[in-house]
């Protein structure tokens, strides 16, 4: 029988009217690698900072250890060696790498002053720990971010941590360095360090850990070992429903003489380098790549916010220059931003008002001011549209769930009836089931001859919504197929694999 | 990949706008010296030593709650109530000693910075915005409840022309005309040095910089943002009452309008010095240095013969130039970053 380091026994707590957690109980062995696995909201991480003493349960208990904590704070949590990495891995850009990690259990031993001898020293005996090599001198800032993933690690084990929570920790790095991470996380175990490795990327979960726990809508659906799991039977646990995503099938309706988007030999030094590809109507491009690949640096070029060096966009045939938004809406292009919250929409304005936005002077009246059933009536009929479940227009945008924000970015692009629809990672952080919906609205739109340009890492959502996808590496496209033509394990392998 | 280390330490050097800063007083100083060879000369540079040095501690004030991701425009006030109220106890008291005038002045600047500490730790309320308040709050306090007459050279204690004029190296020049290093720019050093050696070496200093560089890991680290906060506040204002009494020993005069009105440009010249406006990250080295600048400025219109006006004009200027420049080279640095990495 292992032996049990943490228990959390009939854990609820809920916050104003909602429920965030009902019932939970979960446990981890020492040197065990568990995976915590739900959708966005279904309470990961209000269960983390109960774990880390940061939040308050209603009701459960906690033991960590052997010992019971009705009361648990945040210093008890770290000094029974509870270490959590947050998503934002909470280190100090501005401090270097040897600071970083030694730092905490400076504070942890109550010093007054430094010895910068002892930082360097341990910094350098837990890189070692974990074999890796890093210019201990160097700021933070500077280095990659699955770099300052293993600095955050270096820091936890100095504060001899017995179990490390990893928040969504393969976000924003390559495939390269998830194994990598998993390859510190195996040798963790050797120590007798567990691992609880929260995540919503089931390939991932079920490569690295031995049991997974699933939670969905504040409740534990199960404890599973990994070897009774595949793909999707997990994904059915986490999100409840079986979703069937229909394949995107591009038929070329008729001869078109000439492409409605063209790029050819784009390139801005420090982004992107020789970009060419064509877009045709009603076509759906993928553009993959990691965090880091130019394919944003790219989308912004082609929507006038990033200006290139040289090369050339044609749209319809005809050469043009971009540069500005202003420039794009006008041609007819229309760009969806990754991070939706604080470039798609003004969330602390109303839904009405962010519908209308793109399309304001459509809406004046005759004394060249904004007239308010214009506006409404607008509003009405693209939130209508495309199903932006709602009270009220006035409420604020922030007020929606993921999904039905992110419709509204999309119908406040539709108002201005573009023919060229970029989207940068639309389905990020949004539910199973409307991502399905976000997914046929896309090919709705396609359907009709508008031309669509994905950008997205998740290989299925390219795979099943995109008739053809281009995989950008370092700033280059290394290869542009057929999605008929290539399987899903095909395009991770060649996304991960080195270059030449 | 640890590649050359030499070559990364030159890397880092030239990274620093410091490193720039300096060669630009070095080029500057070289073209007023070719116009008016007196700027170079010791005496001048002492002379120069001596009327910054006020400025300069009010810059370390304000170069550490830059650092720690705040700003004060308050530190002004703060310093012409210690001096003003300094002065008066003294009158009063009939205790002509210039170490009480120094308790008094720090005193009341402590006091003063305790008051925006709080509001700033325990409130939560933006540095600007509190420390905008304060300013007048302090300097409207200081003009109605202490008084608003200037006490001239003749009602001025003795003890503050004598500090004024001691000297702690005396030279004598070709024509028996004596000159000497004034115990200001000694005080000054002596507070860089502190400042220097408590940001580097105690873990306090350490929380100044983790503050700045990120609010929400400093919490989760177990920095206590609060204590740290309430110090600065505390420093900047214990400072404001050593510039003050140097002030008030210099110029021989207090009005209890002065230095109000000058927090711009000793804010100018700390950011001149390469510390970010945002926090985190900033040198005493390029404070002192951009002091330097802004002193050497200054003083060589003066030798070239151009009006004061022209001052502002050309202080201006040179920090408009300088941010740009930095900025645009941290813009460059990125796009290198992003192709770089593997």
């Amino acid at each position: 029988m292992a032996e049990e380091l943490l228990k959390v026994q009939n854990i609820s707590k809920s916050y104003v009217g909602v429920q965030a957690l009902d019932n939970v109980s979960m446990s981890i062995n020492k040197g065990e690698i568990q995976s915590l696995v739900g959708e966005n909201g279904s309470g990961k991480s209000t269960l983390i900072k109960i774990i880390a003493g940061v939040v308050k349960p209603d009701e459960g208990e906690i033991i960590i250890n052997g010992k019971r904590f009705q009361n648990l704070h945040a210093i008890d949590s770290i000094s029974e060696g509870i270490q959590v990495i947050y998503q934002d891995l909470s280190l100090f850009p501005n401090l270097s790498v040897a600071e970083n990690i030694s730092l905490n259990q400076m504070i942890e031993r109550k010093k007054r002053f430094i010895n910068w001898k002892e930082i360097k020293s341990i910094a350098t005996e837990e890189l070692s720990n974990i074999k890796k090599e890093l210019d201990l001198n160097e700021r933070v800032e500077n280095i990659s971010i699955a770099n300052k993933q293993l600095v955050a690690i270096c820091r936890a084990l100095t504060q001899d941590a017995k179990l490390i929570i990893m928040d969504e920790p393969t976000t924003a790095i390559t495939k390269g360095e998830i194994d990598r991470l998993f390859s510190v996380i195996l040798a963790l175990k050797k120590k007798g360090i567990s691992t609880l490795f929260v995540s919503h990327k089931l390939s991932e979960v079920l490569q690295i850990s031995e049991k997974v726990t699933v939670i969905r809508d504040g409740k534990l659906v199960g404890v599973y070992n990994t070897k009774e799991l595949d793909y999707d039977t997990l994904s059915f646990y986490m999100s409840g429903k079986k979703i069937v995503d229909s394949v995107f099938d591009y038929q070329e309706k008729e001869r078109q003489k000439e492409p409605l988007l063209e790029v050819k030999n784009l390139s801005k030094k420090g982004n992107f380098q020789n970009i060419n590809f064509k877009v045709q109507s009603g076509e759906i491009i993928g553009i993959t790549g990691i965090l880091g690949s130019g394919r944003t640096e790219l989308a912004l070029s082609l929507f006038g916010l990033n200006k290139p060096d040289s090369g050339e966009i044609y749209i319809n045939g005809k050469l043009v220059k971009i540069n500005s938004p202003q420039n794009a809406i006008d041609l007819g292009l229309s760009y969806l931003p990754e991070d939706r919250l604080n470039q798609g929409l003004f969330v602390k304005q109303s839904i009405q008002d962010n519908a209308i936005v793109t399309i304001l002077k459509r809406l004046l009246n005759k004394f060249r001011l904004l007239s308010d059933s214009k506006k409404y009536k607008s509003a009405k009929e693209w939130v209508e549209e495309l199903n932006v479940i709602t009270p009220s227009l006035e409420a604020a945008a922030q007020a929606l769930s993921g999904g039905n924000q992110q419709r509204l970015v999309i119908a406040k692009w539709l108002a201005t009836n573009p023919k060229i629809f970029i989207l940068d990672s639309p389905t990020v952080g949004i539910d199973i089931a409307s991502k399905s919906n976000i997914h046929n609205i896309i090919k709705g739109l396609a359907n009709k001859g508008m031309g669509v340009i994905i950008i997205s890492d998740e290989i299925p959502e390219t795979i099943h919504n995109c008739n053809r996808v281009v995989v950008m590496k370092e700033g280059r496209i290394v290869k542009e197929v057929d999605t008929a033509d290539i399987t899903e394990d095909e395009l991770f392998n060649i996304l991960a694999r080195k270059n030449k | 990949m640890i590649g050359n280390n030499r070559n990364i330490q030159i890397r880092r050097i030239f990274r620093q706008n410091e490193s720039y800063l300096f060669l630009v007083v070095i080029a500057y100083s070289t073209l007023i010296t070719s116009l008016n060879p007196s700027f170079l000369s010791l005496e001048n540079l002492f002379d120069l030593g001596k009327s910054s040095a006020g400025m300069g501690i009010l810059a370390i004030g304000v170069f550490i709650v830059l650092l720690s991701g705040g700003i004060d425009i308050s530190f002004a006030a703060i310093a012409i109530s210690g001096q003003y109220i300094a002065a008066n106890v003294l009158i009063a008291t009939g205790i002509d000693n210039i170490f009480f005038a120094f308790l008094i002045s720090c005193s009341v600047g402590i006091a003063l910075g305790a008051i925006n500490g709080l509001l700033i730790s325990s409130f939560k309320i933006p540095t600007l915005i509190a420390t905008l308040g304060t300013l007048s709050v302090f300097h409207g306090a200081l003009l109605t409840i202490v008084g608003s007459k200037a006490i001239n050279s003749a009602q001025l204690p003795d003890c503050f022309k004598i500090f004024g004029a001691k000297d702690v190296l005396i030279l004598t020049k070709a024509n028996g005309i004596n000159y000497g290093l004034s115990i200001f720019t000694l005080i000054f050093i002596a507070v860089a040095l502190l400042t220097w050696f408590f940001l580097k070496h105690t873990m306090l200093g350490r929380g100044i910089y983790a503050i700045g560089g990120d609010m929400n890991a400093a919490e989760r680290s177990g920095f206590n943002i609060a204590k740290i906060q309430f110090f600065i506040y505390c420093y900047v204002g214990f400072l404001a009452g050593i510039a003050g009494v140097l002030h008030i020993s210099l110029i021989r005069y207090s009005n209890p309008t002065y230095i109000v009105g000058t927090e711009l440009s000793v804010i100018a010249a700390v950011v001149l010095g390469g510390t970010r406006i945002t926090g985190g990250s900033g040198t005493i080295i390029g404070t002192i240095m951009g002091v330097a600048m802004v002193t050497i400025l200054n003083n060589s219109l003066i030798l070239v013969g151009l009006s004061s006006y022209w001052q502002n004009f050309f202080v201006g200027l040179i920090i408009v130039i300088s941010v740009s420049f930095t900025s645009y080279q941290s813009k460059r640095g990125i796009g290198s970053i992003i192709l770089n990495r593997n």
